[in-house]
């Protein structure tokens, strides 16, 4: 993980040099994650790849305003949760990402009953809830890159996932049980 | 002993610190209830993992397109809006120069303004009182002037009647003693004709 961050750093500064390609290859490595973060917030892979795009050009337009290049990673994911919301805010403002349509197909491998149990878990959350365990669980963000990328404490960052896998942990923990 | 839940939680992520560690363990090797939670969360985890992560339906447009590539110009404003010790030397020398002209320009100028007021009063005042006198005197002038020139007019006209009256008086004269002429002439012609007939 040291070692990725030292590449991106150091493909951060070819780009901030003027190297486009340097740029190319940061996207390469890390469209499929902010594609997958965007579509389990929003649930719709239209949304998602929109939403990327717009993501990368703004984080390729303010790379000079990135601070710490080690930290490439939260903060792309911030451009991209305010893409996010921003989005979410134009559309429906009053209910955010409660009402966003859960598009997640079950995994080749698992049984049916899991991958729909967890959909369904996860559709149970809050945005807040939601957006938290896909950035732990599913992204494996440190608490401190999750506080950054949420705008928020890490107090409020460990209350919503902790609230969120008490839920989830009613709800999933039996099904995998079965499942196994 | 009370189960240190949010130690056990953190530890489930990975996050716990490395100095808490042993700890948590020997906790959790003595507590049965602490351990099958540790256990639930893991299988909760697990059972998330389970959805996986889905290939993007098409690449994301790179950025090499010309289109998304900024200017010369804009990097170098955007170099340095972005660059603090650049934009701050920046601020300072502005600040400064702000300081500067507040300092030695702006009293003076209060003080220029002030001297210019009362300066542009006395001067008007000045003016006024110069452009006053010129009139005044020109007035004068031009009325001195008028009456010279209306003195010299009736002087010469005084004059002309004078000589008018003198030429008619001189006829006169003329003409009057022209007469006694003819009368003593026509006088001595009758007296003469009187005489020359008693004696005939």
């Amino acid at each position: 993980m040291i070692f990725r961050a030292v590449e991106d750093a150091d493909l951060i500064s070819r780009v901030r040099r003027g190297d486009v390609e340097a740029f190319n290859l940061l996207v390469s490595r890390w469209e499929k994650r902010v594609f997958n973060y965007l579509l389990r917030l929003t649930g719709r892979p239209e949304d998602a790849m929109d939403l990327s795009q717009e993501a990368f050009l703004k984080a390729y337009q303010n790379i000079r305003k990135l601070d710490d290049p080690a930290r490439f990673g939260p903060w792309l994911y911030r451009i991209a949760h305010n893409e996010a919301h921003s989005l979410f805010r134009k559309r429906r403002p009053e209910t955010a990402l409660e009402d966003a349509p859960a598009e997640r197909n079950p995994a080749p491998g698992f049984s049916i009953d899991l991958s729909l149990a967890v959909t369904a878990a996860l559709d149970r959350l809050t945005p807040e809830q939601r957006e938290a365990v896909v950035l732990k669980v599913y992204e494996g963000f440190k608490f401190d890159e999750m506080a950054e990328v949420l705008g928020c404490p890490v107090s409020t960052v460990k209350s919503r996932l902790y609230t969120a896998l008490d839920l989830l942990k009613a709800d999933l923990a039996p099904v995998s049980t079965r499942g196994n | 002993m009370p189960h240190p839940v949010e130690a056990l939680r953190d530890y489930a992520f990975g996050e716990l610190s490395a100095d808490r560690q042993p700890e948590l363990e020997q906790h959790l090797g003595v507590c049965g209830e602490c351990a099958l939670e540790l256990d639930r969360l893991r299988l909760t985890t697990a059972a998330l993992r389970t959805l996986p992560d889905r290939e993007l339906p098409q690449r994301i447009a790179f950025v090499s397109d010309k289109v998304f590539e900024p200017s010369a110009v804009s990097r170098f404003f955007g170099g340095f809006w972005n660059s603090a010790a650049r934009l701050g030397f920046a601020s300072a020398c502005v600040l400064g120069a702000a300081l500067i002209v507040s300092a030695y320009h702006r009293p003076v100028e209060v003080r220029t303004v002030v001297q210019r007021g009362n300066a542009q009063t006395g001067n008007a005042q000045t003016a006024n009182a110069d452009v006053s006198k010129e009139i005044n005197d020109a007035v004068t002038r031009a009325v001195a002037q008028v009456r010279v020139e209306d003195a010299r007019e009736i002087e010469a006209v005084g004059h002309k009647y004078e000589q008018e009256y003198q030429e008619r008086m001189a006829t006169v004269a003329e003409n009057f003693a022209l007469l006694q002429k003819r009368v003593g002439t026509s006088l001595i012609a009758s007296y003469d004709l009187r005489g020359n007939g008693d004696g005939q």
